[in-house]
């Protein structure tokens, strides 16, 4: 008959006491978080209403102040038009790192600096805009366009990283295959290539968006600040991010449950888009 | 054993009787060497030949001033030790090598009188024409049957061919059409292992070249299906001229007419199988397939 | 393939070699055996002999299977292949001239225990059993060395033996009025006839030891004789 040792007290003890100190790291980490999700609903909650969603803010002290509509059409057009310029650049990017410069040595400086951006604080980005077009005045002082150009370099390091990423997971056996079918190169990145990388290059991108939209740094001195809806790009835009930002220094308590109101609008935004991104993956998964 | 028994013809080795509307090619000859004896080509193949071949991984020697035959309608199989070079060969006859960085090859690959390698030469016809099966079955993910079958017409850009007929042959050139022809929508991946590789060989097959290469094609298979793509090879060959690596020696004296045996980059002999197997003339060629190395 | 395998497989051929030519020393005791009571008429001994070729028949039957047990499990290639498609001629080939001595040993008893013999022709038949005994033994040599010239020397002592038979038969048709005679003499060319099958079966295995080393087989020729096509 085989005996085996029994477990020792001692260990028994550490594992108990291992499982329940990363539980307790865990709720320490949980807590801020179901805190931010508790207020964001309880103070933000309040504000939504049909004008809400239906009236530009009036930027009067007494008085109705305002729904919240120019914010978020705001947001959604200079996140999409970040979007058209990123990610297709993105993309192209990271195609040309994994299909073309691989290890090269201009591939691997490209991928250094790319790896720098993504560190760079958003400010940043929109200082740079700031003086490189605002300043200067190129087609104008503040505008929408530029706020979105801001965004969009923001963007940009997120889409190549998560692209590149994605498309090295596409096996080099399958490139090998088309390429042995007597396929020219471009073919086989837009044939194969890409369409086996789709779910994930959608995700990374939907993930860049969300991102995106949230930035309040980039459009503080590009896009500004207005009240109203208008979609001259040319022109002053405004958005969700400067929306909160205006109004959680105000005085009234009205303005700064509007800013809770908008900012649980920004979040319910990330979510769906993060969401969408989540049953991108699956489905794909699946498939 | 009944009488009746005696007057039933014996199959012929090598499985399929032949066919009785062909005749057939050559009758059988006492002396080793030759074709295995079975029904005539189809359809009359390209021959390939290899002058002065050389292959380079940067500064690595991995092919060494190879002359090799490989003769039309017949099944010739690379054998040797692992990294002799033998699939880096092979993949110089379908101007693959060069697609990995650093890689080069010098010499000539004829296909028939063109030397593949001569300026002017669009490598990606190249590989229209020279045909190849992998190792691991690589069906594309995102594609249906028939359109991983189409994606070779597609992706080579050849214009006026009906698809659905070309998909339909080749499949049934694959024999795959009959477990297949009921769901050319669904996924290829879904396919067992060795329906992707006969899928695989479809895709191939689709595109109508003239040679195909076979990198180990059956290793990442079970028996059954190994001896299920022999039997293709063995009815592929009446149209096409194929080449064989294998680091199975049995597949190789079951299913090829001609034994190549490569060692250390260098084309070390180049025999009938029959002769390979049984009396060898270079003493490494009889090491190699007795077991005493490699 | 593993060396491993091959390591395993290398011992079960060189055993089964061994047993073949194993047989081939338990030909040359019959061969005594019969020999001896050739020349003394002796019916015990013979019947020894009879009795005996089952042992011969045994080790036919073990050598057959081993080859089948190692075509089966070790699929053989090149050299290996060509030996053990030889141990299967060669087993044959051993078995047959046991089953020669058996015929002679057959032949002893039928002409009595005092038959009327004639110095002459028994004189040759024991010079006949004493050259076929060499050939059997050069042949065992000559495959066990894998020397192919030494096979082909066979030939040479082959003929000495043909030459005998005919003697043999010669002397036989001039034996006499005796009927007795005339009887002992038939069954002592056919006891020639055995040896002389005997030495041709040697010769034959001479043939199998150059089809191991060349993977030709072709007949070996009496000089007299023209070459055959190969």
């Amino acid at each position: 008959m085989t005996t085996l040792p029994a477990v020792s007290a001692r260990r028994r003890f550490t594992d108990r006491f291992m499982r329940s100190l990363t539980l307790v790291l865990t709720l320490v980490a949980i807590v801020p978080l179901v805190l931010i999700i508790y207020y964001l609903i309880k103070e933000g909650l309040g504000a939504w209403s049909v004008d809400f969603f239906t009236t530009d803010p009036t930027g009067r002290f007494l008085g109705n102040p305002g729904g919240i509509k120019s914010a978020i059409l705001g947001t959604i057009v200079m996140v999409a038009l970040a979007s058209v310029i990123a990610i297709p650049i993105g993309i192209g990017v990271a195609l040309y790192l994994v299909e073309f410069g691989k290890q090269g040595p201009f591939a691997k400086v490209v991928r250094y600096f790319v790896d720098v951006m993504t560190g760079v604080p958003s400010v940043v980005f929109g200082l740079f805009i700031y003086i490189v077009l605002v300043v200067s005045q190129i087609g104008g002082t503040f505008a929408a366009w530029k706020g979105s150009v801001a965004l969009a370099l923001l963007m940009l390091p997120i889409v190549v990283r998560s692209s590149e990423v994605v498309l090295n997971l596409v096996p080099d056996s399958l490139r090998e295959g088309a390429l042995a079918l007597g396929a020219p190169r471009w073919r086989v990145i837009f044939r194969v290539v890409i369409p086996s990388a789709l779910a994930g290059l959608v995700t990374g991108s939907l993930l860049a968006v969300a991102r995106a939209a949230g930035e309040t740094a980039p459009l503080l001195f590009t896009a500004a600040f207005v009240l109203g809806t208008q979609f001259d790009l040319s022109q002053r835009m405004n958005s969700l991010p400067l929306q909160i930002f205006n109004d959680v220094g105000q005085a009234q308590d009205r303005l700064v449950q509007r800013a809770w109101g908008a900012a649980l609008t920004l979040v319910v935004l990330v979510l769906i888009l993060s969401l969408v991104a989540r049953l991108v993956q699956r489905r794909s998964r699946l498939a | 054993m009944n009488p009746e028994d005696v007057t039933s013809p014996p199959s012929a080795p090598g499985g399929a009787a032949p066919d009785p509307v062909t005749p057939k090619a050559e009758t059988r000859r006492l002396e080793v060497g030759g074709a295995r004896d079975e029904a005539a080509p189809i359809v009359q193949g390209h021959a390939v030949t290899l002058r002065g071949l050389n292959a380079y991984y940067g500064d690595t020697h991995a092919v060494r001033d190879v002359d090799l035959d490989y003769a039309a309608n017949r099944v010739t199989a690379m054998i040797g030790p692992s990294g002799c070079g033998k699939s880096t060969l092979v993949r110089c006859i379908n101007r693959m090598h060069e697609e990995i960085p650093g890689a080069r090859a010098t010499g000539e690959v004829n296909l028939d009188d063109l030397d593949l390698y001569s300026d002017g030469v669009d490598v990606v016809s190249v590989r229209r024409a020279v045909g190849m099966v992998f190792q691991k079955p690589n069906p594309f993910p995102t594609m249906s049957i028939y359109d991983n079958v189409a994606a070779g017409i597609r992706l080579s850009g050849t214009r006026g061919v009906n698809i659905k007929e070309r998909v339909e042959t080749s499949l049934q050139g694959a024999g795959l059409w009959e477990e297949v022809k009921d769901r050319l929508g669904q996924p290829g991946i879904g396919l067992s292992g060795g329906q992707q590789q006969r899928l695989c060989i479809a895709r191939t097959i689709a595109v109508e070249p003239e040679v195909i290469l076979m990198d180990e094609p059956a290793s990442a298979l079970d028996p059954i299906s190994t001896l299920k793509i022999e039997e293709l090879i063995l009815e592929l060959k009446r149209r096409y001229t194929i080449v064989l690596v294998t680091h199975n020696m049995q597949q190789a004296a079951r299913v090829a007419d001609t034994t190549a045996f490569m060692l250390n980059g260098e084309l070390v002999e180049h025999a009938s199988t029959e002769k390979i197997f049984s009396n060898p003339d270079d003493e490494r060629t009889e090491q190699y397939v007795t077991g005493k190395f490699g | 393939m593993s060396g491993e395998g091959r390591h395993h497989f290398q011992e079960e051929l060189k055993r089964l070699e061994e047993s073949a030519l194993g047989g081939i020393d338990l030909v040359l005791e019959q061969l005594d055996r019969v020999l001896e009571a050739l020349e003394h008429t002796d019916i015990e001994l013979a019947q020894i002999v009879i009795l005996d070729d089952d042992r011969l028949d045994g080790r036919y039957l073990e050598v057959h299977q081993g080859i089948l047990t190692l075509l089966a499990r070790q699929a053989p290639v090149a050299g290996d292949l060509r030996l053990v498609a030889a141990l299967l001629h060669l087993i044959k080939h051993v078995e047959r001239m046991g089953d020669q001595c058996v015929t002679i040993a057959k032949l002893i008893p039928l002409s009595g225990y005092e038959p009327p013999i004639r110095r002459e022709i028994l004189e040759r038949i024991l010079r006949m059993g004493r050259a076929a005994r060499s050939e059997v033994v050069q042949a065992r040599a000559a495959f066990g060395a894998r020397d192919v010239a030494l096979a082909e020397d066979l030939v040479r002592q082959d003929r000495e033996i043909n030459l005998l038979n005919r003697e043999i038969f010669q002397l036989a048709i001039e034996a006499g009025e005796d009927p007795d005679t005339r009887e002992w003499a038939m069954h002592m060319t056919m006891v020639a006839r055995a040896l002389e099958r005997v030495g041709d079966n040697a010769v034959d295995i001479g043939e199998v030891t150059a089809f191991v080393v060349s993977g030709l087989f072709r007949e070996f020729s009496d000089s007299s004789a023209p070459t055959l096509p190969t």
